[in-house]
Parts: C-alpha cells; sequence; structure tokens
C-alpha cells in the first residue's frame, strides 16, 4: 500500500484508496479480489501481487492508458481486465 | 482502548519524523457501536477509526489536525469529496481533500502504512525513484488506485 500512497505524494492526479477488504465484502467482490495485495485502477485494470516499484509504476500508467514506452519486467502479479 | 506506552511512542516517533503539517479528514456515519446491522447501516469500525484519528492527532497537536465529517448530516461535503463509505481517512498536508485514503479501519499491516503515509506527507517524500518521478509527470488525467489489504 505504502508505492501507492507514495505515488499519489508524488502526483496530483492520482487518488490512492486502501480498503480494508473484509470490511467492504461487496467491493471486494466487484472487484473479484481473492488475495491480496489486490490493486485496481480507474476501476478497469487489475493487479494482484506485490511488485517492485518500477513494475507497480508502469501497471499504474498502463491501467492509466497512458503508453509505456520504457522496457520493463513482466509483473510478477498478472494484469487483468476487470471492466464489464 | 489504546495503551499509553503506543501513545508515547507514536510522540517520540512524530516529534523526529514530522516536519510539515499534515491534515487529517475522517468521514464517519452515526449510531454504529459493534451492532450487527444490515448492510450499509451503521458503522461498526467507525469508533475505532476515531480512536486511531485522533491518537495520530495527539501524538503531534502542533502539526496534526484532525477535521471529522459526518456523512449522514454533510452530504454535499461527502459527494465533493467523494466518499461513499466509511470510514475513511483523507491525509493531506493541507485543508485539501486528501487523495491518500484508507477506507476502514487501519489495523495491523495496515497501521504502519498509515503512520508512513502521515510521516511522508509531513516531510513531503514520497521516496520513488527519478525514473518513477519522471514517468508519473506523464499523467495528465485523474487516476484512482485502489489497493485492496487486510490487516494479517
Amino acid at each position: 500500500m505504502s508505492l501507492a500512497n507514495r505515488m499519489a505524494l508524488a502526483s496530483p492526479q492520482i487518488k490512492a484508496v486502501c480498503i480494508e477488504a473484509n470490511e467492504f465484502p461487496r467491493l471486494s467482490n466487484q472487484f473479484r479480489v481473492r488475495g491480496v495485495p489486490h490493486t485496481v485502477i480507474n476501476r478497469r485494470a487489475a493487479v494482484v501481487g506485490a511488485l517492485p516499484e518500477r513494475d507497480f509504476v508502469a501497471a499504474v500508467l498502463e491501467g492509466a492508458g497512458v503508453a509505456v514506452d520504457e522496457p520493463h519486467e513482466a509483473p510478477s502479479g498478472p494484469t487483468t481486465d476487470v471492466s464489464g | 482502548m489504546i495503551p499509553e506506552e503506543v501513545r508515547q511512542q507514536l510522540k517520540d516517533r512524530f516529534e523526529v519524523a514530522l516536519t510539515g503539517p499534515v491534515h487529517l479528514t475522517l468521514y464517519t456515519k452515526p449510531g454504529s457501536s459493534r451492532l450487527i446491522l444490515p448492510a450499509g447501516m451503521g458503522c461498526p469500525t467507525c469508533e475505532d477509526a476515531r480512536e486511531m484519528a485522533e491518537l495520530l492527532r495527539d501524538a503531534a497537536p502542533e502539526k496534526v489536525t484532525l477535521e471529522q465529517v459526518d456523512i449522514t448530516r454533510d452530504d454535499e461535503r461527502a459527494m465533493t469529496d467523494d466518499v461513499n463509505d466509511v470510514p475513511t481517512i483523507a491525509i493531506a498536508s493541507n485543508s485539501e481533500t486528501g487523495r491518500i485514503r484508507f477506507q476502514g479501519l487501519p489495523s495491523g499491516t495496515e497501521f504502519p502504512a498509515l503512520i508512513d503515509a502521515v510521516e511522508r506527507v509531513s516531510r513531503a517524500e514520497p521516496g520513488l525513484s527519478d525514473q518513477s518521478l519522471a514517468a508519473l509527470a506523464r499523467l495528465t488525467e485523474p487516476t484512482e488506485v485502489m489497493v485492496f489489504a487486510t490487516p494479517t
């Protein structure tokens, strides 16, 4: 969670919300949370598991629709589409 | 109840770690206690969240301010700040709407993340690499990052 907070501190565009999954089961079900940490970007894309900083930043940019032109290693957790 | 020892530890830590102001906004609903209520009614953890937010404020009252918003009385504010669920603690360096938020009671492993967020906001210190900062500067649209976590 700390990484998302730090990104919100660095960018005025980012809002980071740490959600206690057990306390909000409806929200957890809506975004198909099966394990934690489970990150959802703009309610569209999801990343499961903890990622290194570079991969997490890339995943957030990708989820926000910003082209990531610098090569980065594949995230250790799967990125999935949770829209629709 | 938060032990006095913990309060003192936090005071000692904040005395060193906090340099600038931090504004906390706690969004709650009344009528909670620990009764089991139908979904959407009451707020079983709001009282604990209030105690936690007050713990942070009381550890450094000269730097940390706390505002409490009852979303059932001030639904306009809740809508403006885009807060739908409670308890929510928002953290900012001033009275702006905090973009670092904890929804639900940040206990267990989430409590250190809450402390870290307060300290980083106070020092305006994201602690990210230059590469990450340059990448994030390319974001031009509001972006929401929700992180689901559990206390254990």
